[in-house]
């Protein structure tokens, strides 16, 4: 038992703010290039670096830890909530300098995440952040990544600030709806949270247009702002959660959307009862797909999901399910359709969606090389002429492509056992899989 | 009769081949290019040794980067690089068809002719590796404070990832060892880094890791573990991202301290 005002040990102290900070999901150290200047230590690489990878399969990029586990507010669905009792601790900015700098030198780390419980008020605790940053980026000339978390109810100045030190910055949109955040999370509003993410969108834009003018002006939060929330604690569709994701990519330019699959830590009457399923990976992994063909395949939600079906296909992911249903756009000729029609095909990626379009223009193309460039042939083959020829016979039909597709694919047990019915009123949309197999790496970005 | 050229297998002894296959052979383009220790008799051929120089490799390189531009070399070097005993074929091969095309830049974009797509398919793969290379390599502080790392790659991607320290780590002190290849990139704090071969190193030597770096190491592999949700836990995922075979040097992963 340790004492009050003992000394905890700093392998005791990141233990607990590590596994405090374990939940956020952003660990990506990706969005800005930047070459080291050679009186510090560091750089950055634009498609980011995973250096690890955590037993639960996902990348360790960033020092992830909470600046403090204390906290004055109380969400339902937080370790840290105030209510809670756990053991306290907060970190220096010296410790964390040191933490980052050994570990960065020995390649461990990309760079630094930082979030944090509330300390007295959100202004008190970005003070202390702050502090720790300009600590590491001008006393020890960092210049690694970092990705700070803002507070909401955060004063602008001092967002301003930060913003100058910080690659990345985010403010947690926690739930996708209103009154689900009033629900769980009852000291923060949609307002405080939107209040930052305007002011860091309008910084970034004035900024760049500071860059034009002074090529050497300092860059305010250069790799973009995120967000996550977190899905299947409250009712809400897949539907709603990706109109939210895309309001959010369109009106606040928003890099990325992260989704969380709710893990309770909390008993709570306002949160969803302990299943024994686990968390909801598959439903987690759907909206990652779907938020892919938002960002680089030029899709909209509404191409997607519609009030009918409001809802991802637990069997066929968003891409399949959405050609299968548009079968009068098929099959395209590799050889002639544009890039965005390429775009839409299963099985062809936005990689191998513009080698076609570049080989194309050297001599004409067959299945046998666009295997060769990486396009995955048994989605594909359904969708597709070549010269003028399919692959197979295939009928362009709904049911006969479906068959063929869900054969090939692999599906997580569970799912497979239910078959073609029809999902009723009374299924449950927070659907779990246990040990998803086709689930890629979410960290790329 | 077509001739086969042979060489050692580096960067410089392959260029030397290919400079001499393009100086006597590119108009009839029978040629071909075989690895010292690695060469499959084919009838019908003579073989014949490379005389291999620095000079010559330096005159390939400044062709590719004059004639295919810098993207294109990009491709054919890290090819070079790759373990496919093939790529001396694959390289000339690019480099012979490029001749062919009106706008020789474009060479890299013709993937349906199978030496270019071949070119594609090795630099591809070393370039993935050499990615892995600077994500999962592990420095340990010795006690004389120099940073040392060592790494068994398939490939020879030691050219590919000293670059990225260097300009990572400019003010430090670092050894990357190439166990495979026994090649050392060696960098001096403050100045460029350089590539070491032919040197017979004691490894116990570099077993001495400073008091320091213990302390660090418990951290980082607290840290690694704490990090992980309990609820989603899966080794597969975690095989599918970080292959076992990357893990052999990595802290994260070893379990005693040396």
């Amino acid at each position: 038992m340790q004492a009050i005002g003992e000394k905890m040990s700093m392998y005791e102290k990141l233990n607990i703010l590590t596994d405090a900070a374990k939940y956020d999901v952003a660990c990506t150290s990706s969005g800005v290039d930047r070459r080291g200047d050679g009186t510090g230590i560091g750089n950055c690489e634009k498609a980011g670096i995973c250096h690890s990878f955590s037993a639960d399969g996902r990348c360790i990029s960033l020092l992830k830890i909470l600046f403090t586990n204390e906290c004055i507010y109380d969400c339902k669905y937080c370790v840290n909530r105030s209510s809670n009792d756990v053991v306290r601790t907060s970190f220096t900015p010296d410790e964390i300098c040191r933490l980052t700098m050994e570990f960065y030198r020995r390649n461990y780390i990309e760079g630094l995440f930082l979030s944090s419980g509330i300390l007295k008020s959100p202004d008190y605790t970005m003070e202390l952040i702050y502090a720790a940053l300009l600590k590491l980026r001008k006393e020890h000339r960092f210049q690694g990544y970092i990705h700070v978390k803002a507070i909401p109810g955060t004063s602008m100045e001092l967002l301003q600030r930060i913003g100058y030190l910080a690659d990345r910055m985010s403010v947690n949109l926690e739930l996708p709806t209103r009154e689900s955040l009033r629900l769980l999370a009852p000291h923060k509003s949609r307002k405080n949270i939107l209040a930052p993410m305007r002011f860091v969108q309008n910084g970034r834009k004035e900024n760049k247009q500071e860059l034009m003018i002074y090529r050497h002006a300092p860059q305010f939060v250069p790799a973009g702002q995120s967000t996550q929330m977190i899905i299947g604690a409250t009712p809400e569709t897949d539907f709603q959660i990706m109109q939210v994701a895309e309001t959010l990519y369109q009106k606040f330019d928003l890099k990325r959307v992260f989704y969380s699959a709710f893990v309770p830590v909390n008993e709570d009457k306002a949160l969803p009862a302990r299943t024994g399923e686990g968390p909801p990976l598959l439903r987690e992994h759907r909206l990652y797909q779907a938020d892919w063909l938002l960002r680089y395949y030029h899709f909209h939600v509404s191409e997607l999901l519609n009030e009918e079906n409001p809802n991802f296909n637990v069997l066929l992911d968003p891409k399949c399910n959405w050609a299968i249903q548009n079968l009068d756009v098929f099959p395209v000729e590799i050889n002639k359709a544009d890039y965005k029609l390429l775009l839409r095909v299963p099985g062809i990626g936005y990689t191998s969606a513009s080698r076609i379009v570049k080989a194309r223009r050297m001599g004409s193309v067959d299945f046998s090389d666009l295997k060769k460039m990486g396009v995955v042939l048994k989605r594909a083959l359904y969708f597709i002429t070549c010269k003028g020829r399919m692959m197979y016979p295939v009928r362009m039909e709904q049911d006969f492509i479906l068959r063929n597709i869900l054969g090939t694919e692999r599906i997580p047990d569970s799912v497979r056992g239910m078959g073609y019915r029809q999902m009723s009123l009374f299924d449950d949309v927070r659907f779990t899989v246990r040990g998803e197999k086709n689930e890629k790496n979410i960290c790329l970005s | 009769m077509r001739r086969i050229y042979v060489c050692h297998d580096d960067v410089t002894g392959l260029f030397s081949a290919i400079y001499d296959a393009w100086r006597e052979r590119r108009e009839s383009g029978d040629a071909g290019i075989a690895l010292r220790g690695n060469i499959e008799q084919q009838l019908f051929c003579e073989y014949v040794e490379t005389e291999e120089q620095e000079k010559k490799a330096v005159a390939v390189e400044r062709l590719i980067k004059k004639h295919l531009g810098m993207e294109a070399y990009g491709k054919l070097y890290a090819a070079a690089l790759s373990t496919d005993p093939v790529k001396g074929d694959a390289v000339l091969g690019t480099m012979l068809a490029a001749r062919r095309l009106s706008d020789s830049h474009k060479i890299m974009d013709n993937l349906t002719n199978p030496s270019v797509e071949k070119v594609f398919e090795l630099s591809r793969r070393v370039y993935n590796e050499a990615h892995f290379f600077k994500e999962f390599l592990r420095f340990k502080e010795l006690t004389s404070g120099i940073l040392f790392a060592r790494i068994d790659p398939k490939s020879q991607v030691v050219t590919l990832i000293a670059p990225h320290f260097a300009d990572r780590l400019p003010l430090e002190n670092w050894v990357i060892y190439d166990r495979t290849h026994k090649v050392f990139a060696v960098h001096e704090a403050r100045k460029q880094w350089a590539l070491v071969s032919g040197v017979d190193v004691d490894e116990s030597r570099m077993e001495d890791v400073s008091e320091g770096e213990q302390e660090m190491r418990r951290l980082w592999k607290g840290f690694c573990k704490t990090i992980a949700i309990e609820e989603r836990k899966s080794s597969q995922r975690q095989r599918q991202n970080l292959p076992l075979w990357y893990r052999v040097n990595m802290t994260e992963f070893q379990e005693t301290y040396s």
